[in-house]
């Protein structure tokens, strides 16, 4: 009873309460009462489960643990759009030759352009690329001597290119020393 | 605070069993961990094709080899058609040299591709796969030769359409037998006609 409710207590005289909830007053048990009668104020103090929340930030660590690449990202010009393939093998370390649009790049660097071979019409030599394919072979003999060059390159090309500059870009590949030729592309899952 | 509680040591007490661990610095460091590797995750899943860069030519080169001694390779051939259509037409051929040993024809339509560039074809997957699991050479894991194939493509072919011949030919795969292990692999060798 609050301090402000009037009890006058004697002979005949009446008991005046302040006026205050009704409802389930009746009610024995008095943390029940005091739950469904709202008679209780929410608790300005939250806690927080520790194990709960360490069990998740450890399962989020493993999951992304197991994710992780150390290889990190290749890189890939702007602008090339990779077609996808469902057969497809894990990438590997290797030169990377891009072409978007008219421009070729190794290894993100710009060396020339494919517009000789759309103009020409027909499968040829792409001398920039030759040219660069052949420092990088000539680098790695260089700082590895007594090792075989790679005979590996991958080919980022954007999925809107033409087969002629795929094919002559392909050619230029082999004929500098990269026999061995791969198709960078999205990997997707297989039907089921 | 949780904590294991190894006891309050104290002068002239015993050391107590419980101890303490402080879970702020703990919680720091799971949160420090994920938020690196989050930052360096990679999501995007990078794969490749392979290929060969054992270039064809049409023309007839003078051989002492015998035409039945001749290896069988396949050849894939892109019809020419409307290029605004979904289906095309191929032709998967074994020629041994310059003869056609089996032809047959495939008409596949390519699913629309979610990212606007992808084609792929099943059909040809389908009819490539089948026909070099009753043609091919080289099936056994002991083997380590590989069937060829030649692809046929026009000069004006997107590259995009170009992939999705290469995967349906690497769509046959085949055992590898490497001394104990055995590992799975693709059935076919790809190469392109420079025509």
């Amino acid at each position: 009873m609050s301090s402000a409710s009037k009890h006058h207590s004697g002979h005949g005289q009446v008991t005046i309460h302040q006026p205050g909830r009704r409802l389930m007053h009746n009610v024995r048990l008095k943390f029940v009462q005091k739950h469904v009668a709202g008679g209780g104020g929410r608790s300005t103090n939250a806690s927080l489960s520790l194990t709960s929340m360490i069990d998740f930030l450890v399962v989020t660590v493993v999951f992304l643990l197991m994710t992780f690449s150390a290889s990190g990202e290749v890189a890939i010009p702007k602008d090339v759009k990779l077609p996808s393939a469902e057969n497809a093998t894990d990438m590997i370390d290797a030169p990377l030759v891009g072409v978007s649009g008219s421009q070729i790049f190794v290894n993100g660097k710009p060396v020339g352009s494919t517009r000789t071979v759309e103009e020409g019409g027909r499968l040829m030599m792409i001398e920039e690329l030759k040219a660069s394919l052949g420092a990088i072979r000539e680098t790695y003999k260089q700082t590895h001597p007594g090792k075989e060059p790679p005979t590996v390159a991958v080919l980022e090309i954007d999925g809107r290119v033409s087969s002629l500059v795929v094919k002559s870009v392909f050619q230029t590949a082999a004929y500098s020393g990269f026999p061995n030729v791969s198709f960078m592309v999205n990997k997707t899952a297989a039907p089921k | 605070m949780g904590g294991v509680d190894v006891g309050g040591g104290g002068k002239g007490g015993r050391k107590s069993l419980d101890s303490e661990i402080n879970m702020i610095p703990m919680i720091d460091l799971l949160m420090v961990t994920i938020s690196f590797l989050l930052i360096t995750a990679v999501w995007t899943q990078m794969a490749r094709i392979n290929a060969d860069a054992k270039v064809k030519s049409n023309k007839q080169e003078p051989t002492e080899e015998k035409e039945d001694d001749k290896p069988k390779d396949l050849h894939v051939t892109l019809q020419e058609g409307d290029p605004m259509s979904a289906t095309r037409k191929f032709t998967v051929a074994w020629m041994q040299g310059t003869t056609a040993v089996i032809t047959d024809t495939v008409e596949s339509t390519a699913p629309a591709s979610k990212d606007g560039v992808t084609r792929s074809y099943p059909e040809l997957a389908k009819k490539i796969d089948e026909s070099w699991k009753n043609n091919g050479a080289h099936r056994d894991a002991s083997d380590k030769k590989v069937d060829q194939v030649v692809l046929h493509v026009t000069n004006t072919t997107p590259y995009g359409e170009f992939i999705g011949i290469l995967d349906a030919v690497s769509t046959p795969q085949r055992d590898y037998k490497f001394g104990d292990k055995v590992s799975k692999g693709p059935a076919l060798n790809a190469t392109f006609a420079a025509n």
